[in-house]
């Protein structure tokens, strides 16, 4: 692993290539349709206040994390899918890989796409404050980094997921179908519900368990499931990213 | 050298580091791949097969890009791109995207981006292929410049007389197998099964008594009164050895030549294609 080799393809990524541009045009959908969500937020609370009960306020974060959770996977999604197929599938990827190594050119793509992330959180995140300061709302610091750290944590694991189907696959078309039927398969794996340990393969089941922290008006309840349920994430982001090391490492480019 | 399908662009992969071998051991300036690979990838500079370019950047951006990748800096990288895509022809061109760019065009952009860092061995793979006369000129034009620069280079090929004005050593594959590989002037004598033709002015069979003697010879024949064909098995030049014994024995050689086939002859021989 070399940081100066993994420095240059997440700078490239994210403000050169030719993908960035359509990356940040989609991060920003992303933000302008939290916006929305947080505008007309109000309104479905006072609808389904019975579902807040416990908030106080108006739950901006809850809104924002609720949309994370239902539109995230498939703005990751569309991001990453192509991420490491495009370049197999034309042939950039020989250019790359004989000046620098492997692992540097997979950490550097999944990095600068969970800064990207990161980046489009921090915006929404900042959305909820300005939201929180004109609606007289008491501003909670705690739920907002709550709201960004639980969806960075979700988001990434979802990133691993589709930068590894992206390695195996040396054509975008097949990329796309596989990635959209393995986030088929987890969506299945979490209905499955109850105590079937198949939910527990699932992503969804640990990021839709962090609602309860951002529900419940005492945190601190909730602290322990929230922090256990990020290290589930964690150990998933881990397992796919070094699953993607492995796969590129093997691979005949 | 060698036809579709012998191995060359397989060799090119695992010596540039982009496949891995199942087998066996690759050294390049005694550095071992399996365990030297980033040192190895310093020394080289490579021209895949298909330029794979990104079609909506230009060509700076690629150069600026793959320098960064080759370890130089901003400013660096900057200097040694401008330098080299004037050194390949495409200053004016520098910032068109290459989308816009022809096949012989990308080429160039290609060996400009594996000349970045100033690597000892550029590799390229069937670099002329597909491409015009006038192009495939220039691509061999660039490459002698280089090679006066003192950069060793390997390149792929199954064109016969490319690979005659470009190279100085050729290695054939068949099947996966090296089976030769020589100077070209070498191997044209090889393939020819070392035939010696003497002509000397007063032949006599003492001088052929003594030259069948000789350990090299495997057998004499009389070609004319005054012509001789000597079938040697011997690696080393031995005409020298040859006109010495006949001038010891009073002979005086009018002519004395090793019989050589053309490449394409001897790239016959060498695969067993010539059936």
């Amino acid at each position: 692993m070399n940081f100066l080799e993994i420095r240059t393809i997440l700078e490239d990524e994210l403000f050169q290539s030719s993908k960035s541009r359509y990356s940040w045009f989609f991060g920003g959908i992303f933000i302008f349709l939290s916006l929305i969500a947080i505008k007309y937020g109000t309104k479905i609370y006072t609808l389904y206040s019975f579902f807040f009960l416990k908030f106080e306020g108006v739950p901006y974060s809850l809104i924002s994390y609720l949309l994370v959770l239902a539109l995230g996977p498939f703005f990751v999604l569309i991001i990453a899918f192509d991420s490491i197929s495009s370049e197999i599938e034309t042939g950039s990827i020989r250019y790359i890989i004989s000046k620098v190594q492997r692992s540097s050119f997979i950490l550097g793509k999944g990095v600068s796409l969970f800064l990207g992330f990161t980046i489009v959180l921090s915006g929404i995140a900042f959305i909820c404050l300005i939201y929180q300061y004109f609606a007289d709302n008491a501003i909670q610091f705690e739920k907002i980094f709550f709201f960004w750290l639980g969806s960075l944590f979700y988001l990434g694991s979802f990133i691993s997921i589709f930068l590894f189907i992206s390695t195996l696959s040396a054509n975008n078309k097949i990329s796309f179908v596989m990635s959209l039927v393995f986030l088929g398969i987890l969506i299945y794996f979490y209905l499955q519900g109850g105590e079937s340990l198949l939910k527990y393969l699932s992503p969804y089941s640990y990021g839709i368990d962090n609602l309860k922290i951002l529900k419940e008006s005492q945190i601190k309840t909730e602290f322990t499931g929230f922090f256990k349920n990020l290290f589930f994430l964690f150990l998933y982001t881990l397992s796919f990213l070094s699953l993607s090391l492995f796969a590129m490492k093997r691979r005949d480019l | 050298m060698g036809q579709n399908g012998a191995g060359k662009t397989t060799t090119i992969k695992l010596l540039s580091g982009l496949s891995s071998p199942t087998q066996g051991q690759i050294f390049v300036e005694g550095l071992d791949m399996a365990s030297e690979s980033e040192k190895i990838k310093e020394l080289l500079g490579l021209v895949p097969q298909d330029s794979g370019f990104y079609a909506e950047r230009t060509a700076l951006s690629h150069m600026l890009y793959y320098g960064r990748l080759k370890g130089l800096n901003k400013k660096a990288s900057r200097k040694q791109a401008q330098l080299l895509l004037s050194r390949v022809g495409l200053a004016t061109e520098r910032l068109k995207k290459v989308g816009s760019f022809s096949h012989g065009m990308k080429t160039r952009l290609g060996i400009a981006q594996a000349l970045l860092n100033e690597p000892k061995i550029l590799i390229l793979d069937e670099p002329t292929n597909g491409l015009d006369p006038l192009g495939a000129r220039q691509i061999r034009q660039i490459l002698k410049e280089c090679g006066n620069k003192g950069i060793t280079i390997f390149l792929s090929s199954h064109k016969l007389l490319e690979v005659q004005e470009s190279c100085t050593h050729i290695g054939i594959l068949d099947k996966g197998k090296l089976v030769a590989e020589s100077t070209i002037e070498k191997l044209r004598h090889l393939e020819a099964g070392g035939l010696i033709t003497v002509g000397v002015y007063n032949l006599s069979s003492e001088i052929i008594s003594l030259i069948e003697a000789q350990k090299f010879v495997i057998k004499t024949e009389l070609k004319a009164r005054d012509l001789l064909e000597i079938s040697v098995n011997s690696r080393k030049d031995v005409k020298p050895e040859i006109n010495r014994l006949i001038v010891e024995c009073g002979g005086r050689v009018f002519k004395l030549m090793e019989n050589s086939l053309s490449l394409e002859e001897a790239y016959f021989e060498a695969t067993g294609l010539k059936q």
